[in-house]
């Protein structure tokens, strides 16, 4: 990734610098090279919000902090250019849409709202410093939103991490993406591929079922002759399991094995190992990797117990481990909401509206966040899972969860609606 | 450091006078969710959801009256009616009437518009000829929504899969019954076409 020098940091920054009255605040002295003393990358001059991740809840509350208050300045810290959906990433799988067509630059954001990007990672939190590192120095916030999304958790299959990009998960929308499209594409025409599901939690519950059902859709059309099998951790299709079964009832060249985790990868021998030392052999492998939070909220303690996931307020979203520091979307637990997509919109939002307000003074509304999770189950038809929350005595509650009574076009068309209108209200 | 201090408190005060934003418009902390599908302030981007942007009150309060009690069977709006009226309808309803209405991106077929036109004179009678419709009717504005929303109403309607059974809509049912889906396509890029 290419990063954003200081001196090309400041120069974007100079308009709004200007604009709030506080140019020269920023404009002392050259970029130090010396590694002994961290330097200040941006000094701060009026309020600060510094978001660490440019996904569907850091770019949403990044914006959400802007719209509210344009008087606080707010630093999005993201290292890709570009943002790419992972909600309908697995119809590139199928070739029903193209990865461009999923990709949006942050020009919005920038231009509409007058967030500062900065392309660089985050790689490590001072709390009691109010500081976010990064390798070539830190940023000082007033509140912090970490949205770093989830990380791989390799150390649980045995040759995962040293099979590098010769496993695929494709569970971050982008260059895997394509590259997994690629495999399934040359694959021989009587082939067998492999996907594996992780064992709860994990990013998007529905989203291994839809990429099951999306490249089985796809070797029925185009490879016949081939076969899926998909080996899940879980007990059980873990999200509207009735309505995948209805749906795989039109591919019989997919198999599908319950409480089937894999202990061992190994690409030389084109096989993975189940817990109970089933081996089975494949073609092409997708091995999507248990999960926890990002490194980022792991080394700043932001975790709970368990290590992997971090619980939140349910108003304002501030960590309950650490004050003014904010957590959204998948790498949080607690809330019963899904690890989706409008679930971390919703949450970037509330967020943000939270933030401003705590900066501010201000009493913090409540307001609950809200899902829905459309799958694609062929090219043309669609399903979908809503849920709607409630606020009470301070918690986030359910009122009500209710599925599609199966598949149909019109809720493929409610699925472009809602994705044309959501990545808009991210990124716009 | 004196110096960054007094900068500091500077800050501060300017921004304790900073402008108000949407989270001060009265009913948005209870309807910022419904961009996620409708957009924002209800300005649609897609092609089957509805604009929610200047909707009247009163049709937008009887449309979440409906879907949360079934009348009108959607998976989707069920939960979400339910939670607006548990966070206050008056309030949802209110802001989104207040929102200015945007035009659709949605792009329309000229030509299927112009014959739409010309088969629209059924629809004139209640919704108005300029599709703005009409409360003492209980008709709804159709200017500007988005055609595809438009045609699958207009499809539910005719298989009587929203608000079946429904007496005072009777009439609306009986002026489409008779149209195939290519000229209820076409009202849908007239009315879709309006006001924008």
């Amino acid at each position: 990734m290419e990063r954003m020098t200081r001196r090309d940091f400041l120069k974007a920054s100079a308009t709004a610098v200007a604009v709030s009255g506080l140019a020269g605040c920023a404009s002392t002295g050259d970029a130090p090279t010396a590694s002994t003393t961290p330097s200040d990358l941006a000094p701060k001059s009026g309020k600060r919000v510094v978001v660490i991740g440019g996904g569907w809840g850091g770019a949403t509350a990044a914006k959400y902090v802007r719209m509210q208050d344009p008087s606080i300045e707010v630093i999005l810290i993201e290292p890709n250019k570009k943002f790419v959906s992972c909600p309908f990433s697995n119809l590139v799988l199928s070739g029903v849409r193209s990865i461009d067509s999923l990709t949006f630059d942050y020009d919005g954001l920038r231009k509409q709202h007058g967030v500062k990007l900065m392309h660089d990672t985050a790689t490590a939190i001072e709390p009691d410093a109010h500081r976010v590192r990064l390798a070539r120095g830190f940023l000082v916030y007033d509140r912090l939103i970490v949205a770093p999304g989830i990380d791989f958790q390799q150390e649980q299959i045995e040759g995962l991490a040293e099979a590098g990009d010769r496993v695929l998960h494709a569970w971050k929308a982008g260059p895997q993406t394509v590259a997994l499209a690629g495999q399934l594409k040359e694959m021989r025409d009587d082939g067998v591929f492999v996907m594996t599901v992780p064992p709860a939690a994990y990013r998007c519950p529905p989203g291994p079922y839809e990429r099951a059902c999306q490249v089985a859709w796809y070797l029925k059309t185009r490879k016949p002759k081939a076969k899926l099998i998909v080996l899940d951790a879980n007990q059980n299709v873990i999200s509207k399991p009735a309505l995948f079964r209805a749906a795989w009832q039109a591919y019989p060249n997919l198999e599908y094995r319950a409480s089937n985790k894999i202990a061992k990868v190994d690409p030389a021998a084109r096989e993975v190992t189940t817990e109970f030392g089933d081996k089975i052999r494949y073609d092409v492998v997708n091995v999507i990797p248990p999960q926890r939070a990002a490194a980022i909220a792991v080394q700043a303690d932001l975790v709970g117990v368990d290590k992997r996931w971090c619980e939140v307020n349910h108003v304002t979203y501030e960590s309950v481990k650490a004050k003014d520091i904010h957590v959204v979307g998948d790498s949080t637990i607690g809330i019963p909401a899904p690890k989706s997509g409008t679930v971390a919109n919703s949450m970037g939002k509330i967020a943000a509206i939270a933030v401003v307000n705590l900066l501010n003074g201000r009493p913090v509304p409540e307001m609950p966040p809200i899902n829905t999770c459309y799958s694609w189950v062929s090219d043309t038809e669609a399903m979908a899972v809503v849920n709607a929350y409630r606020i009470e005595n301070g918690k986030v509650v359910q009122i009500e969860q209710k599925l599609t009574p199966g598949q149909s076009t019109l809720y493929a068309q409610h699925a472009n609606a809602w994705a044309t209108s959501v990545w808009n209200d991210i990124l716009a | 450091m004196v110096a960054a201090a007094v900068v500091l408190i500077a800050g501060v005060a300017f921004a304790s006078s900073a402008a108000a934003g949407p989270v001060d418009t009265p009913g948005f902390s209870k309807a910022f969710s419904c961009s996620a599908c409708h957009g924002r302030g209800g300005a649609a981007r897609g092609d089957a959801v509805p604009a929610l942007a200047g909707m009247p009150t009163w049709y937008f309060k009887k449309a979440i009256e409906d879907y949360a009690a079934g009348r009108r069977p959607s998976p989707e709006m069920e939960p979400f009616s339910k939670m607006v009226k548990t966070l206050g309808v008056d309030e949802v309803a209110a802001y989104f009437a207040a929102q200015p209405r945007q035009a659709s991106p949605v792009k329309i077929d000229r030509t299927a518009a112009e014959r739409g036109r010309a088969a629209s004179a059924p629809c004139a009678g209640c919704h108005g000829a300029d599709g703005r419709g009409d409360q003492a009717k209980g008709t709804p504005p159709l200017a500007g929504q988005p055609p595809g929303y438009l045609l699958n109403q207009m499809k539910l309607f005719k298989a009587e899969k929203r608000s079946p059974g429904d007496q005072a809509l009777t009439q609306v049912k009986a002026v489409m019954k008779p149209l195939d889906d290519a000229t209820l396509a076409d009202l849908a890029a007239y009315y879709g076409s309006l006001g924008r």
